[in-house]
């Protein structure tokens, strides 16, 4: 585990949610804002093209050449002074300005072409920014030989009420994505917590299983967390079957030694002969150590497969096979492999040891010179993963017929003076027994001694 | 032979180290690895008998520092696990043979002295070199068909030179793989032995077993038979 602590789901989901969900509304209240200052400045455009138009509308000319400004204006806010829109006619001998536009001194054109159009602002004034529409504009003369008028007409608007406009659209805007932001991460903070449940379920029920309160995880999981929990579930097996294992592996010790042990304690507190006391005490001595080697094989072997590696049996057989040439070198004797590089053994390193050095060492002592180990993954169709086939074969005496099954009784016999009755085959045969699989002994029909055969059988299909 | 006993336990070491030494061999013991691996480069053994489990220092380690630092004399271990783990550990890091405890003498008494003939270069227990067979198991010399009468330390310099047979051995040499560490040692005593072994061995001069390199050492000159 790293010193630091890492993010917990909820948080890491949390934080990415709400990066996003800021960029987003950032983006979005950019976007909304420049396309409502767009508008809102089009809008104020065409209404100030609207006053200027009903403005030119009664504006006329008289027969003289004078221009005749409208008695009554098309806006009312122009007669106001202040209100913010602004109206000027300027001609040759004619300068007019609506009564709003009084006193200010405004940016107007006062010579722009007949049908020239310009369109300022914001221009800083003194009553703040301002924006003009300016048109030049020929009225014709009304009689023959009557002077043509060439005016321009100016409207001008000052912008503090479309800025007004903005402000409250921003601020609106503003707080109604930022709403909908927080409503967002709430709902995703619920979210979570909906989804993240079952997390805390198999939590709570592991709890359960420590306190002894639940034999297994036993709700119902979804799909995702399905393969995890039947996973623990098996974990939470193997490790119970292992404790009850030992124990029972203890409990069996304690008491196999107790016989021998009072045997002694009788012998010690009764029998005066040195001599025969002596005898009967290494007898029992003898016994109890039978039992601490059979017990001891017992407990060292794990049988524990359900999620082992691959062992590859090659590699550990050259293992086994350099030290027992090394151990029976005054022998001679040699080992021989015909191994396929597939083959794996799927359990602990320690069993494959104990089945090799045990099958090998049981060979090396018994055969003349030579011993075969063969080795081959056994795999079916359907089956999750292979099987292995172990024989080892030597050129010694071999087994007879007779004392095949007794070979095959489990059970500690210690008897090193028979082939097969070994401490070393009785700890073969529990490791097989363990991993369900099967041992067979016989003749060797290659090298003519003794033959064992270790079968485990393929898993799953 | 000079065995070197690493083993923590002491009742062990000390039944172990009586034995042997009843059996003949010369016996230096340590109690952890630090002086097994001290006393391990500093002496020239025959053979060294390592627990695995040792304080200070693992017997894996100790063989593994004996390895390195050149010596060859062949190392049996004693393991009181005796999983084959452990046991393809010791002969990977340069043990020769392995022991599970608990162990009968006897068969500790002969894996030591076939690791012994082995390492020099003898297969059998029995010992030839013409009409000279000297048995490691019963301890007993045969020159023809007569058996020759030796004391232990007779024997002991015999079974040496024997087991060295064709090669030059030095006084010094045979004094050291006969005493043990404290012993005192007087390079006279070896020239009453092999003049004791010559008379022994060779009654008539006829056979002349021993050879005396001046000033060097000695020299078993019977070929090797076996």
């Amino acid at each position: 585990m790293s010193a630091r602590r890492q993010f917990s789901l909820a948080a890491r989901s949390l934080l990415a949610a709400s990066l996003v969900l800021a960029a987003f509304i950032g983006l979005t209240g950019y976007a909304l804002e420049r396309a409502f200052e767009n508008w809102a400045f089009s809008v104020l455009r065409e209404r100030m093209q609207s006053v200027l138009y009903s403005f030119l509308a009664r504006t006329d000319i008289s027969v003289s050449g004078k221009i005749l400004v409208p008695e009554v204006l098309p806006e009312p806010r122009l007669e106001r002074p202040g209100s913010g829109l602004y109206a000027a006619i300027y001609g040759k001998d004619l300068r007019w300005e609506s009564p709003s536009a009084m006193e200010r001194e405004l940016p107007f054109e006062d010579a722009l072409q007949p049908g020239e159009m310009s369109f300022k602002g914001p221009i800083r004034t003194n009553v703040g920014g301002v924006y003009v529409l300016s048109m030049g504009v020929l009225f014709e003369a009304r009689a023959p030989g009557g002077r043509d008028a060439r005016v321009t007409v100016n409207v001008g608007e000052n912008q503090a009420s479309v800025l007004r406009q903005i402000k409250a659209f921003r601020e609106t805007m503003w707080a109604l994505l930022g709403g909908l932001g927080l409503l967002l991460l709430a709902f995703q903070a619920l979210l979570l917590r909906w989804s993240l449940r079952p997390l805390r379920d198999v939590e709570r029920d592991l709890g359960y299983v420590e306190r002894g309160v639940a034999e297994q995880l036993s709700g119902r999981y979804p799909v995702e967390l399905a393969a995890l929990t039947s996973g623990l579930n098996d974990f939470i097996k193997g490790e119970r079957d292992n404790l009850r294992r030992y124990r029972h592996t203890l409990g069996d010790l304690a008491h196999s030694l107790k016989t021998p042990l009072a045997v002694m304690r009788g012998l010690f507190e009764n029998e005066d002969n040195a001599r025969r006391l002596k005898q009967a005490g290494l007898e029992q001595v003898a016994r109890m150590d039978e039992i601490v080697a059979y017990q001891l094989a017992r407990a060292a072997k794990s049988g524990h497969q359900t999620y082992a590696a691959p062992l590859p049996v090659l590699g550990h057989a050259e293992e086994i096979a350099i030290t027992l040439e090394k151990v029976y070198a005054r022998k001679g004797a040699l080992a021989e492999f015909d191994v396929d590089p597939k083959a794996c053994y799927y359990g602990e390193k320690g069993d494959l040891l104990e089945l090799l050095g045990n099958l090998m060492d049981n060979a090396f002592k018994w055969c003349r010179s030579r011993v075969l180990l063969t080795a081959r993954p056994i795999v079916h169709l359907r089956s999750r993963r292979a099987g292995l086939l172990l024989r080892v074969e030597d050129d010694g005496p071999g087994i007879p017929e007779a004392q095949v099954s007794e070979v095959l009784k489990r059970g500690v016999r210690g008897d090193e003076r028979v082939q097969g009755h070994g401490i070393g085959l009785s700890i073969v045969g529990e490791l097989v027994a363990s991993y369900g699989g099967e041992l067979k002994v016989g003749r060797s029909e290659q090298l003519g001694g003794a033959c064992f055969e270790v079968v485990l059988p393929p898993l799953g299909g | 032979m000079r065995v070197l006993l690493v083993e923590d336990e002491a009742p062990l070491r000390e039944t172990l180290a009586a034995r042997l030494q009843r059996e003949g061999f010369a016996v230096d013991t340590a109690a952890d690895g630090d002086e097994g691996v001290y006393m391990g480069l500093e002496v020239p053994f025959d053979v060294a008998i390592v627990d695995l489990g040792l304080p200070k220092l693992p017997g894996l380690e100790v063989v593994k520092r004996l390895r390195e630092g050149g010596r060859r004399y062949p190392i049996l271990i004693l393991t009181a696990r005796g999983s084959w783990e452990d046991k393809v550990e010791g002969l990977k890091h340069g043990a020769d043979d392995y022991l599970v405890k608990p162990f009968h003498i006897e068969e500790l008494l002969a894996r030591m002295n076939a690791l012994v003939r082995r390492s020099a270069g003898w297969s059998k227990p029995l010992l030839e070199c013409g009409p000279v067979k000297l048995d490691t198991t019963a301890q007993s010399v045969t020159v023809g068909d007569q058996s020759v009468d030796l004391t232990s330390y007779e024997y002991k310099v015999l079974e040496y030179l024997i087991l060295h047979a064709g090669e030059l051995v030095s006084k010094s040499d045979l004094t050291e793989h006969i005493y043990e560490q404290d012993f005192d040692r007087d390079s006279n005593v070896i020239e009453v032995f092999i003049g004791r072994l010559r008379k022994k061995l060779d009654p008539d001069g006829s056979l002349k077993p021993i050879e005396t390199v001046r000033g060097r050492g000695y020299r078993f000159s019977i070929p090797r038979t076996a």
